[in-house]
């Protein structure tokens, strides 16, 4: 008995010891919730470079030759997949090293048609819709792609699943509280007519039934008066007293809706790095905002 | 004996349209079957090397060979296309690893091959000058495009259009050179490789135009509303995608149906390699996965049995050469009945007689030898043209 408590204890350290020699693998990521899981999954085992700047969309970056150098010399290039960057059909990648976070729900894909539709002459027509790319904003979504996350970790470095299992299930097991909690949300909201200032809420919309309709502002502009009008003609059609936010609104916007009876909240998708505060605890407090209206 | 080299050399020389119609018709009875045989080892080397390395090809349902001809050494003639869900497919099964080819395309008479970057590591590839492309409208080409075209990392060189009276079809795409890859000794040494994407911009699924909005031309929109802007054909649409016109290309229509000449699936294993050939044999009606060692050894069997053939063919052809040659030394001897009482009447024994008929062999031979072997020098040297111009292109 003895000598199997030490030859356990023996191997063990050993697999403890290999685990410690593996080389970080390098990853880059389209998104901070990519990022955030894998982080959160890979914990020391990994490098996770967002590569652009945090002021601006991550879907709508443009890299510049280095940026592609360096996404082409990563071990692992994680997506968020549903033509989420946009600029991803314009540079070269290694197909073996990306990973679509999402492929495994590509059925799941909302399909957009706001786009503008052009032609050329006489020849056929043609539009630029494409596909909702927010996904992680329904958090059973947000799992699949964490636990996507976590297969092709465990597929680089079998060496270290273990490790990967005890790093992912904390954070499955928080995303899916935080889907029974925006679930329960949705069902009491029992279709109270809301707002989206801009088209980022479909997934979230469709998971928990909302009642959600978007126009197309930015929080740090000012709408135009066209587009004040826009919305006073879609309120008339859907009477909503909530409009949610990607940002915080600049108070001119706050008060003239507060004019018209509508209260903004702030449910960020936090797309790019946030200065304070990591996914889970934004996620928190997005879910305790919308929390608030039913108590309102 | 020197004295019968001298006489009879002067006696083939002074026969020199009967020596040299001898001399051509023995070295190349005898050139043939070396030359075959030369040709046969370097097809079989050129076909088998790179059919051995490539594990798996899966592309449309129809002919494997034409499939694996058309993957392995880009030869002109095409399978039919299948879609990128074909990639999504493979990927999703974690089988294997595909890598996407696209060549339906040229540049001059150089294959244009649309792939990703895995294509170079699979192969084992280095870039010699240059790098790798990066974006859209980028290139490497292979080192034999690089010396024939004398083209150099920074230079650009054209798509072909592939009909020339298509005059409603899309523009060529120039194309900048990144790169130039390390002589490989394949086929890859003369092609012209570029993202799949690029493959699509020349086919006109994807494009770059100035942008619909700004346009302030009269004439330029035909008509705008909110949801379709319709322009006029004088739109500028862009025919080299550089950085500063990068962002207005864009693709129409769902990718996932964007087509595809073949894939190169790259199994895990062995274990891999079985069960995903179970899947499209079981599964797959429009697509088929082929082993193209299996392919081009099947291909190797029949040229063999070719070579069979034809091997017969020259035996018997030789057979008759040497009685013919017979024929002809034993009529010139009898012709020469005269001159060789003469050379006995002088003093000569029988054996001077016959040691100066022996010289007149040795010395054809040894003429059908020197040429019989230049000639397969030259075979030597130009074998990979001719193998690739004969059983591959």
């Amino acid at each position: 008995m003895r000598k199997i408590i030490l030859f356990s204890g023996l191997l063990l350290t050993l697999n403890h010891a290999n685990a410690e020699e593996v080389t970080p693998l390098n990853i880059y990521t389209v998104n901070y919730p990519v990022k955030f899981f894998a982080e959160r999954i890979a914990e020391q085992y990994a490098h996770v470079t967002l590569p652009m700047p945090t002021d601006i969309d991550p879907a709508f970056w443009s890299p510049k030759a280095e940026d592609i150098a360096s996404l082409q010399k990563a071990d692992m290039i994680l997506l968020n997949g549903a033509n989420y960057a946009k600029w991803l059909p314009k540079v070269s990648l290694p197909l073996f090293k990306i990973v679509n976070t999402s492929s495994e729900f590509r059925e799941a894909y909302i399909s957009l048609n706001e786009g503008v539709t052009h032609n050329h002459g006489t020849g056929g027509k043609h539009s630029h819709t494409g596909t909702a790319f927010t996904t992680w904003l329904d958090l059973s979504l947000a799992e699949k792609q964490a636990k996507s996350i976590f297969k092709a970790l465990s597929r680089k470095q079998p060496k270290l699943n273990a490790k990967f299992v005890k790093n992912f299930m904390p954070l499955q097991e928080a995303l899916l509280g935080l889907d029974s909690e925006l679930s329960e949300i949705g069902k009491a909201l029992n279709g109270k007519a809301l707002l989206g200032s801009h088209p980022v809420y479909q997934y979230m919309r469709k998971r928990y039934q909302l009642n959600l309709e978007s126009v197309h502002w930015e929080p740090e502009e000012a709408p135009t008066e066209e587009q004040w009008g826009q919305l006073k003609e879609l309120i008339a059609k859907h009477p909503a007293k909530w409009m949610l936010w990607e940002g915080v609104p600049v108070m001119e916007t706050v008060s003239k809706l507060d004019a018209l009876g509508i209260k903004s909240i702030v449910f960020t998708p936090i797309a790019n790095l946030p200065e304070a505060g990591d996914f889970l605890s934004i996620m928190h407090e997005n879910v305790a905002r919308l929390r608030a209206i039913l108590e309102k | 004996m020197i004295d019968s080299l001298y006489l009879a050399w002067r006696y083939v020389a002074y026969n020199r349209v009967k020596t040299i119609t001898l001399i051509l018709c023995i070295s190349l009875v005898s050139f043939l079957p070396f030359a075959l045989k030369i040709l046969l080892k370097e097809s079989e080397h050129q076909l088998l090397s790179r059919a051995t390395t490539t594990p798996l090809l899966v592309g449309a349902k129809g002919n494997s060979l034409d499939l694996v001809m058309n993957s392995l050494y880009f030869s002109k003639e095409k399978p039919d296309f299948i879609s990128m869900k074909a990639i999504e497919k493979i990927m999703d099964s974690y089988l294997a690893l595909p890598i996407p080819l696209y060549t339906r395309f040229h540049a001059r008479e150089y294959p244009i091959v649309g792939t990703t970057l895995d294509y170079f590591e699979f192969r084992q590839h280095t870039i010699a000058d240059g790098r790798a492309f990066a974006m859209i409208g980028e290139s490497v080409i292979g080192a034999d495009v690089a010396t024939r075209l004398n083209l150099t990392v920074g230079d650009s060189i054209l798509s072909s259009p592939e009909n020339l009276f298509d005059l409603a079809g899309v523009y060529p795409l120039k194309m900048t050179v990144t790169g130039i890859l390390q002589k490989t000794n394949s086929v890859d040494d003369k092609a012209v490789f570029v993202d799949l994407k690029t493959t699509w911009v020349i086919q006109g699924l994807g494009h770059g135009h100035q942008d619909v909005k700004t346009l302030k031309e009269p004439g330029d929109v035909l008509s705008s509303s909110e949801k379709l802007v319709t322009t006029s054909a004088k739109i500028k649409q862009y025919t080299e995608i550089n950085l500063d016109n990068l962002e207005s290309f864009h693709f129409h229509g769902d990718s996932s149906i964007y087509p595809l000449t073949a894939i190169i699936a790259v199994p895990q294993d062995q274990k891999s390699a079985t069960i995903l050939r179970g899947r499209y044999l079981s599964e797959q009606k429009n697509q088929q996965i082929v082993r193209p060692k299996q392919v081009i050894e099947d291909l190797l069997g029949n040229i063999f049995q070719i070579k069979e053939f034809i091997d017969a063919v020259v035996l018997i052809v030789a057979i008759a050469m040497v009685l013919a040659i017979f024929l002809v030394f034993s009529l010139s001897f009898r012709l020469r009945q005269k001159e060789i009482s003469t050379i006995l009447h002088l003093g000569c024994s029988r054996s001077t007689v016959i040691q100066l008929i022996g010289a007149e062999i040795l010395i054809i031979t040894l003429f059908c030898s020197a040429l019989c072997f230049s000639a397969l020098l030259v075979l030597q040297y130009f074998q990979g043209e001719i193998v690739h111009q004969l059983f591959i292109s």
